[in-house]
């Protein structure tokens, strides 16, 4: 890896947004590929972060500035990588369910799945079954993410899937739910095709959800 | 032997006749209003609309009869004003989103918004922006993120010292007053519901009880900036605490020996599977702030210190212990490394568990009158043996919990003894 890749990785690692930027900048100005220095600087950073968050060396808040430093340099990734028809390792719809307007669990699985090349479109929270129903239609997608905090409102994320059961949908997306209530039982009886834990874990269902490997 | 006793005789783990109960004491150990209602007509109390006693969780007011036929041993004495700055007085009307009749402070003063949506306003003064969204259909309300622009360069904790306020000779009157009459009127064991020695708690990032909050306010960047930003987080901090501390002194004027248990702060610490900050973070951060805090309660006061975070915080737990926590709530059992067996062997001589009951993320919504039986009984067995456990579900008992499920719960602690 090049040097200017290394620093750019090890950067958004230790969650320095501004150097962060400034090495992506050099990178870029080296002539560097975006695609490039999206898999081997970005995602790579991203899937050290998870793994990171996995054994315990790393908490919310250190997710949180990592993620900070990988956005500095996608921002400027991003209009390169459309230019070049770059395609995104999926296309994600999420949303916290209707009823429940929680939405930290929910945009930090945004922010790492973006960090692992994901495409996202981020509908907020308190989403009506309706409106997955419709961003699927519009937009496509392969993933649509659920979460929810609330026993009260977890029901939604069932009432979700059928909308997308109804609207003839279903079979054309990949489900995966998450959240403080949810569990791998959860998930089975409301007929999602998979749970994630957390972040990190959200990362690696989707990437098996939508049949891409680690980059 | 009465609630009071029998709750001091478990605040020393002395046998008592049953493990005491506690619902309705405080914030994190109440029940949701609509859920209250059922409960009240099934033990065929005469129709009425509940009273909303906070807002923010939609948290009914328990009352004396619901108390004496679900044997509960605890009282609370709220502070005055709720999370939205205003006091609970003048009751007028209000409807639960499920259609059941309520009551609510003449203050709580609201609009419904072109979605359905309920925005409520801060300290009932209508011509600020809202701080609180019910959704259409939804059962809580949460906090409108009224986040301001940041200049990161420029970060001052002096923003947050509006919100940071001592108490009035009023409140301290009004404090001393109520519990006088508890104390005095009923065999209750008092809980006094301080809160502010909660430094870092996310529910009050927001501001939802200021016009206008200034500085750092969404909860997104809170945790952020508690490891970009450490100097501005400790500068708010400082005014945090600086005030706890004070107003501590001034509650101990007002109230005395006559609560047992102090409710000091509610800073979840915990998800699901293990904690949300770092145990260095958390030793460097917080806990010199909870660790002077509950050392002068133990100099100044015979008062226990209730502490409340939800979640996996088995690993912070030697920590609590150090920094003078009492009692441990709401023991969410079903978080990782929270199993009650291991908790109780581990803690059982040095924390008071409040809590850990029943699970109310999925056994005491989803399952059966007996499920809750059954694990409300295995819970008195381990975390009761011996005393040192307060019979209580974990965390609110929520919207839509079945009414059969809250009577087995609350019926699962009577008549069983606690021994030494």
């Amino acid at each position: 890896m090049s040097e200017k890749l290394q620093t750019l990785r090890r950067l958004i690692v230790e969650g320095q947004a501004k150097p962060a930027r400034e090495a992506c900048e050099a990178a870029l100005s080296e002539g560097l590929p975006p695609v490039r220095i999206l898999n081997e600087a970005l995602i790579s950073a991203m899937d050290e972060v998870g793994k990171l968050y996995e054994c315990g060396e790393y908490f919310v808040p250190e997710m949180l500035i990592s993620v900070r430093a990988m956005k500095e340099a996608l921002s400027l990734l991003k209009p390169r990588l459309q230019a070049a028809e770059v395609k995104p390792a999926g296309r994600v719809v999420a949303g916290t369910v209707k009823g429940d307007l929680h939405d930290i669990g929910k945009n930090l699985v945004c922010m790492m799945l973006e960090g692992a090349g994901f495409e996202i479109r981020d509908l907020g929270v308190d989403v009506a079954p309706e409106r997955f129903v419709a961003a699927v239609r519009e937009g496509g997608a392969d993933l649509v993410a659920l979460s929810a905090l609330l026993s009260t409102t977890m029901p939604s994320m069932k009432a979700t899937i059928e909308a997308l059961r109804e609207a003839g949908l279903r079979e054309k997306v990949k489900v995966m739910v998450g959240g403080a209530p949810v569990s791998d039982k959860v998930a089975r009886e409301y007929g999602a095709d998979g749970y994630a834990q957390d972040a990190s874990a959200a990362v690696a269902l989707a990437r098996n959800l939508a049949g891409v490997g680690v980059a | 032997m009465n609630g009071r006793e029998r709750l001091r005789r478990t605040l020393r783990r002395e046998p008592t006749d049953r493990a005491p109960i506690d619902m309705g004491s405080t914030a994190v150990t109440g029940i949701q209003a609509a859920t209250y209602a059922r409960v009240r007509k099934a033990l065929g109390l005469p129709d009425a609309p509940v009273r909303v006693e906070e807002p923010f969780q939609i948290l009914a007011e328990v009352e004396e009869p619901v108390r004496r036929a679900l044997g509960i041993d605890t009282i609370g004495l709220p502070g005055r004003d709720t999370i939205f700055g205003f006091p609970n007085v003048a009751w007028k009307p209000w409807t639960l989103p499920d259609g059941t009749p309520a009551l609510v402070s003449e203050h709580f003063r609201y609009v419904v918004d072109e979605k359905g949506d309920t925005l409520l306003f801060p300290k009932g003064d209508t011509s600020a922006s809202p701080s609180g969204r019910l959704p259409k259909g939804g059962y809580y309300f949460d906090a409108i993120i009224r986040q301001g622009p940041l200049d990161e360069e420029h970060l001052d904790p002096q923003d947050w010292a509006e919100q940071f306020t001592a108490f009035t000779d009023e409140d301290l009157r009004d404090l001393e007053t109520r519990s006088l009459r508890l104390y005095e009127d009923t065999g209750y064991s008092l809980v006094g519901c301080f809160g502010q020695a909660g430094v870092g708690d996310i529910a009050f990032v927001p501001g939802q009880m200021l016009r206008v909050p200034k500085g750092l306010r969404d909860p997104n960047l809170w945790y952020e900036y508690l490891a970009s930003h450490p100097d501005y987080i400790r500068g708010i901090f400082d005014l945090w605490a600086g005030n706890a501390m004070r107003n501590l002194e001034l509650y101990r004027q007002a109230v005395g020996d006559r609560i047992d248990v102090i409710f000091m702060g509610g800073t979840d610490f915990g998800g699901q599977r293990g904690t949300l900050v770092s145990p260095k973070m958390f030793r460097e951060l917080f806990k010199p702030y909870y660790k002077a805090a509950n050392d002068w309660v133990h100099r100044n006061t015979g008062w226990k210190t209730f502490y409340h975070s939800c979640g996996s915080v088995a690993k912070l737990l030697d920590d609590f212990v150090d920094m003078g926590v009492d009692i441990l709530n709401p023991v969410q059992c079903s978080a990782v490394g929270m199993e009650p067996e291991g908790l109780k062997a581990k803690y059982g001589d040095r924390l008071v568990f409040w809590g850990g009951g029943v699970d109310t993320q999925q056994t005491m919504p989803f399952g059966t009158a007996a499920e809750v039986g059954a694990q409300a009984g295995e819970r008195l067995r381990t975390l009761g043996a011996g005393g040192g456990y307060v019979h209580c579900a974990i965390h609110n008992i929520q919207a839509r919990t079945p009414v059969e499920n809250v009577l087995a719960f609350f019926e699962a602690a009577k008549g069983s003894p606690v021994l030494a």
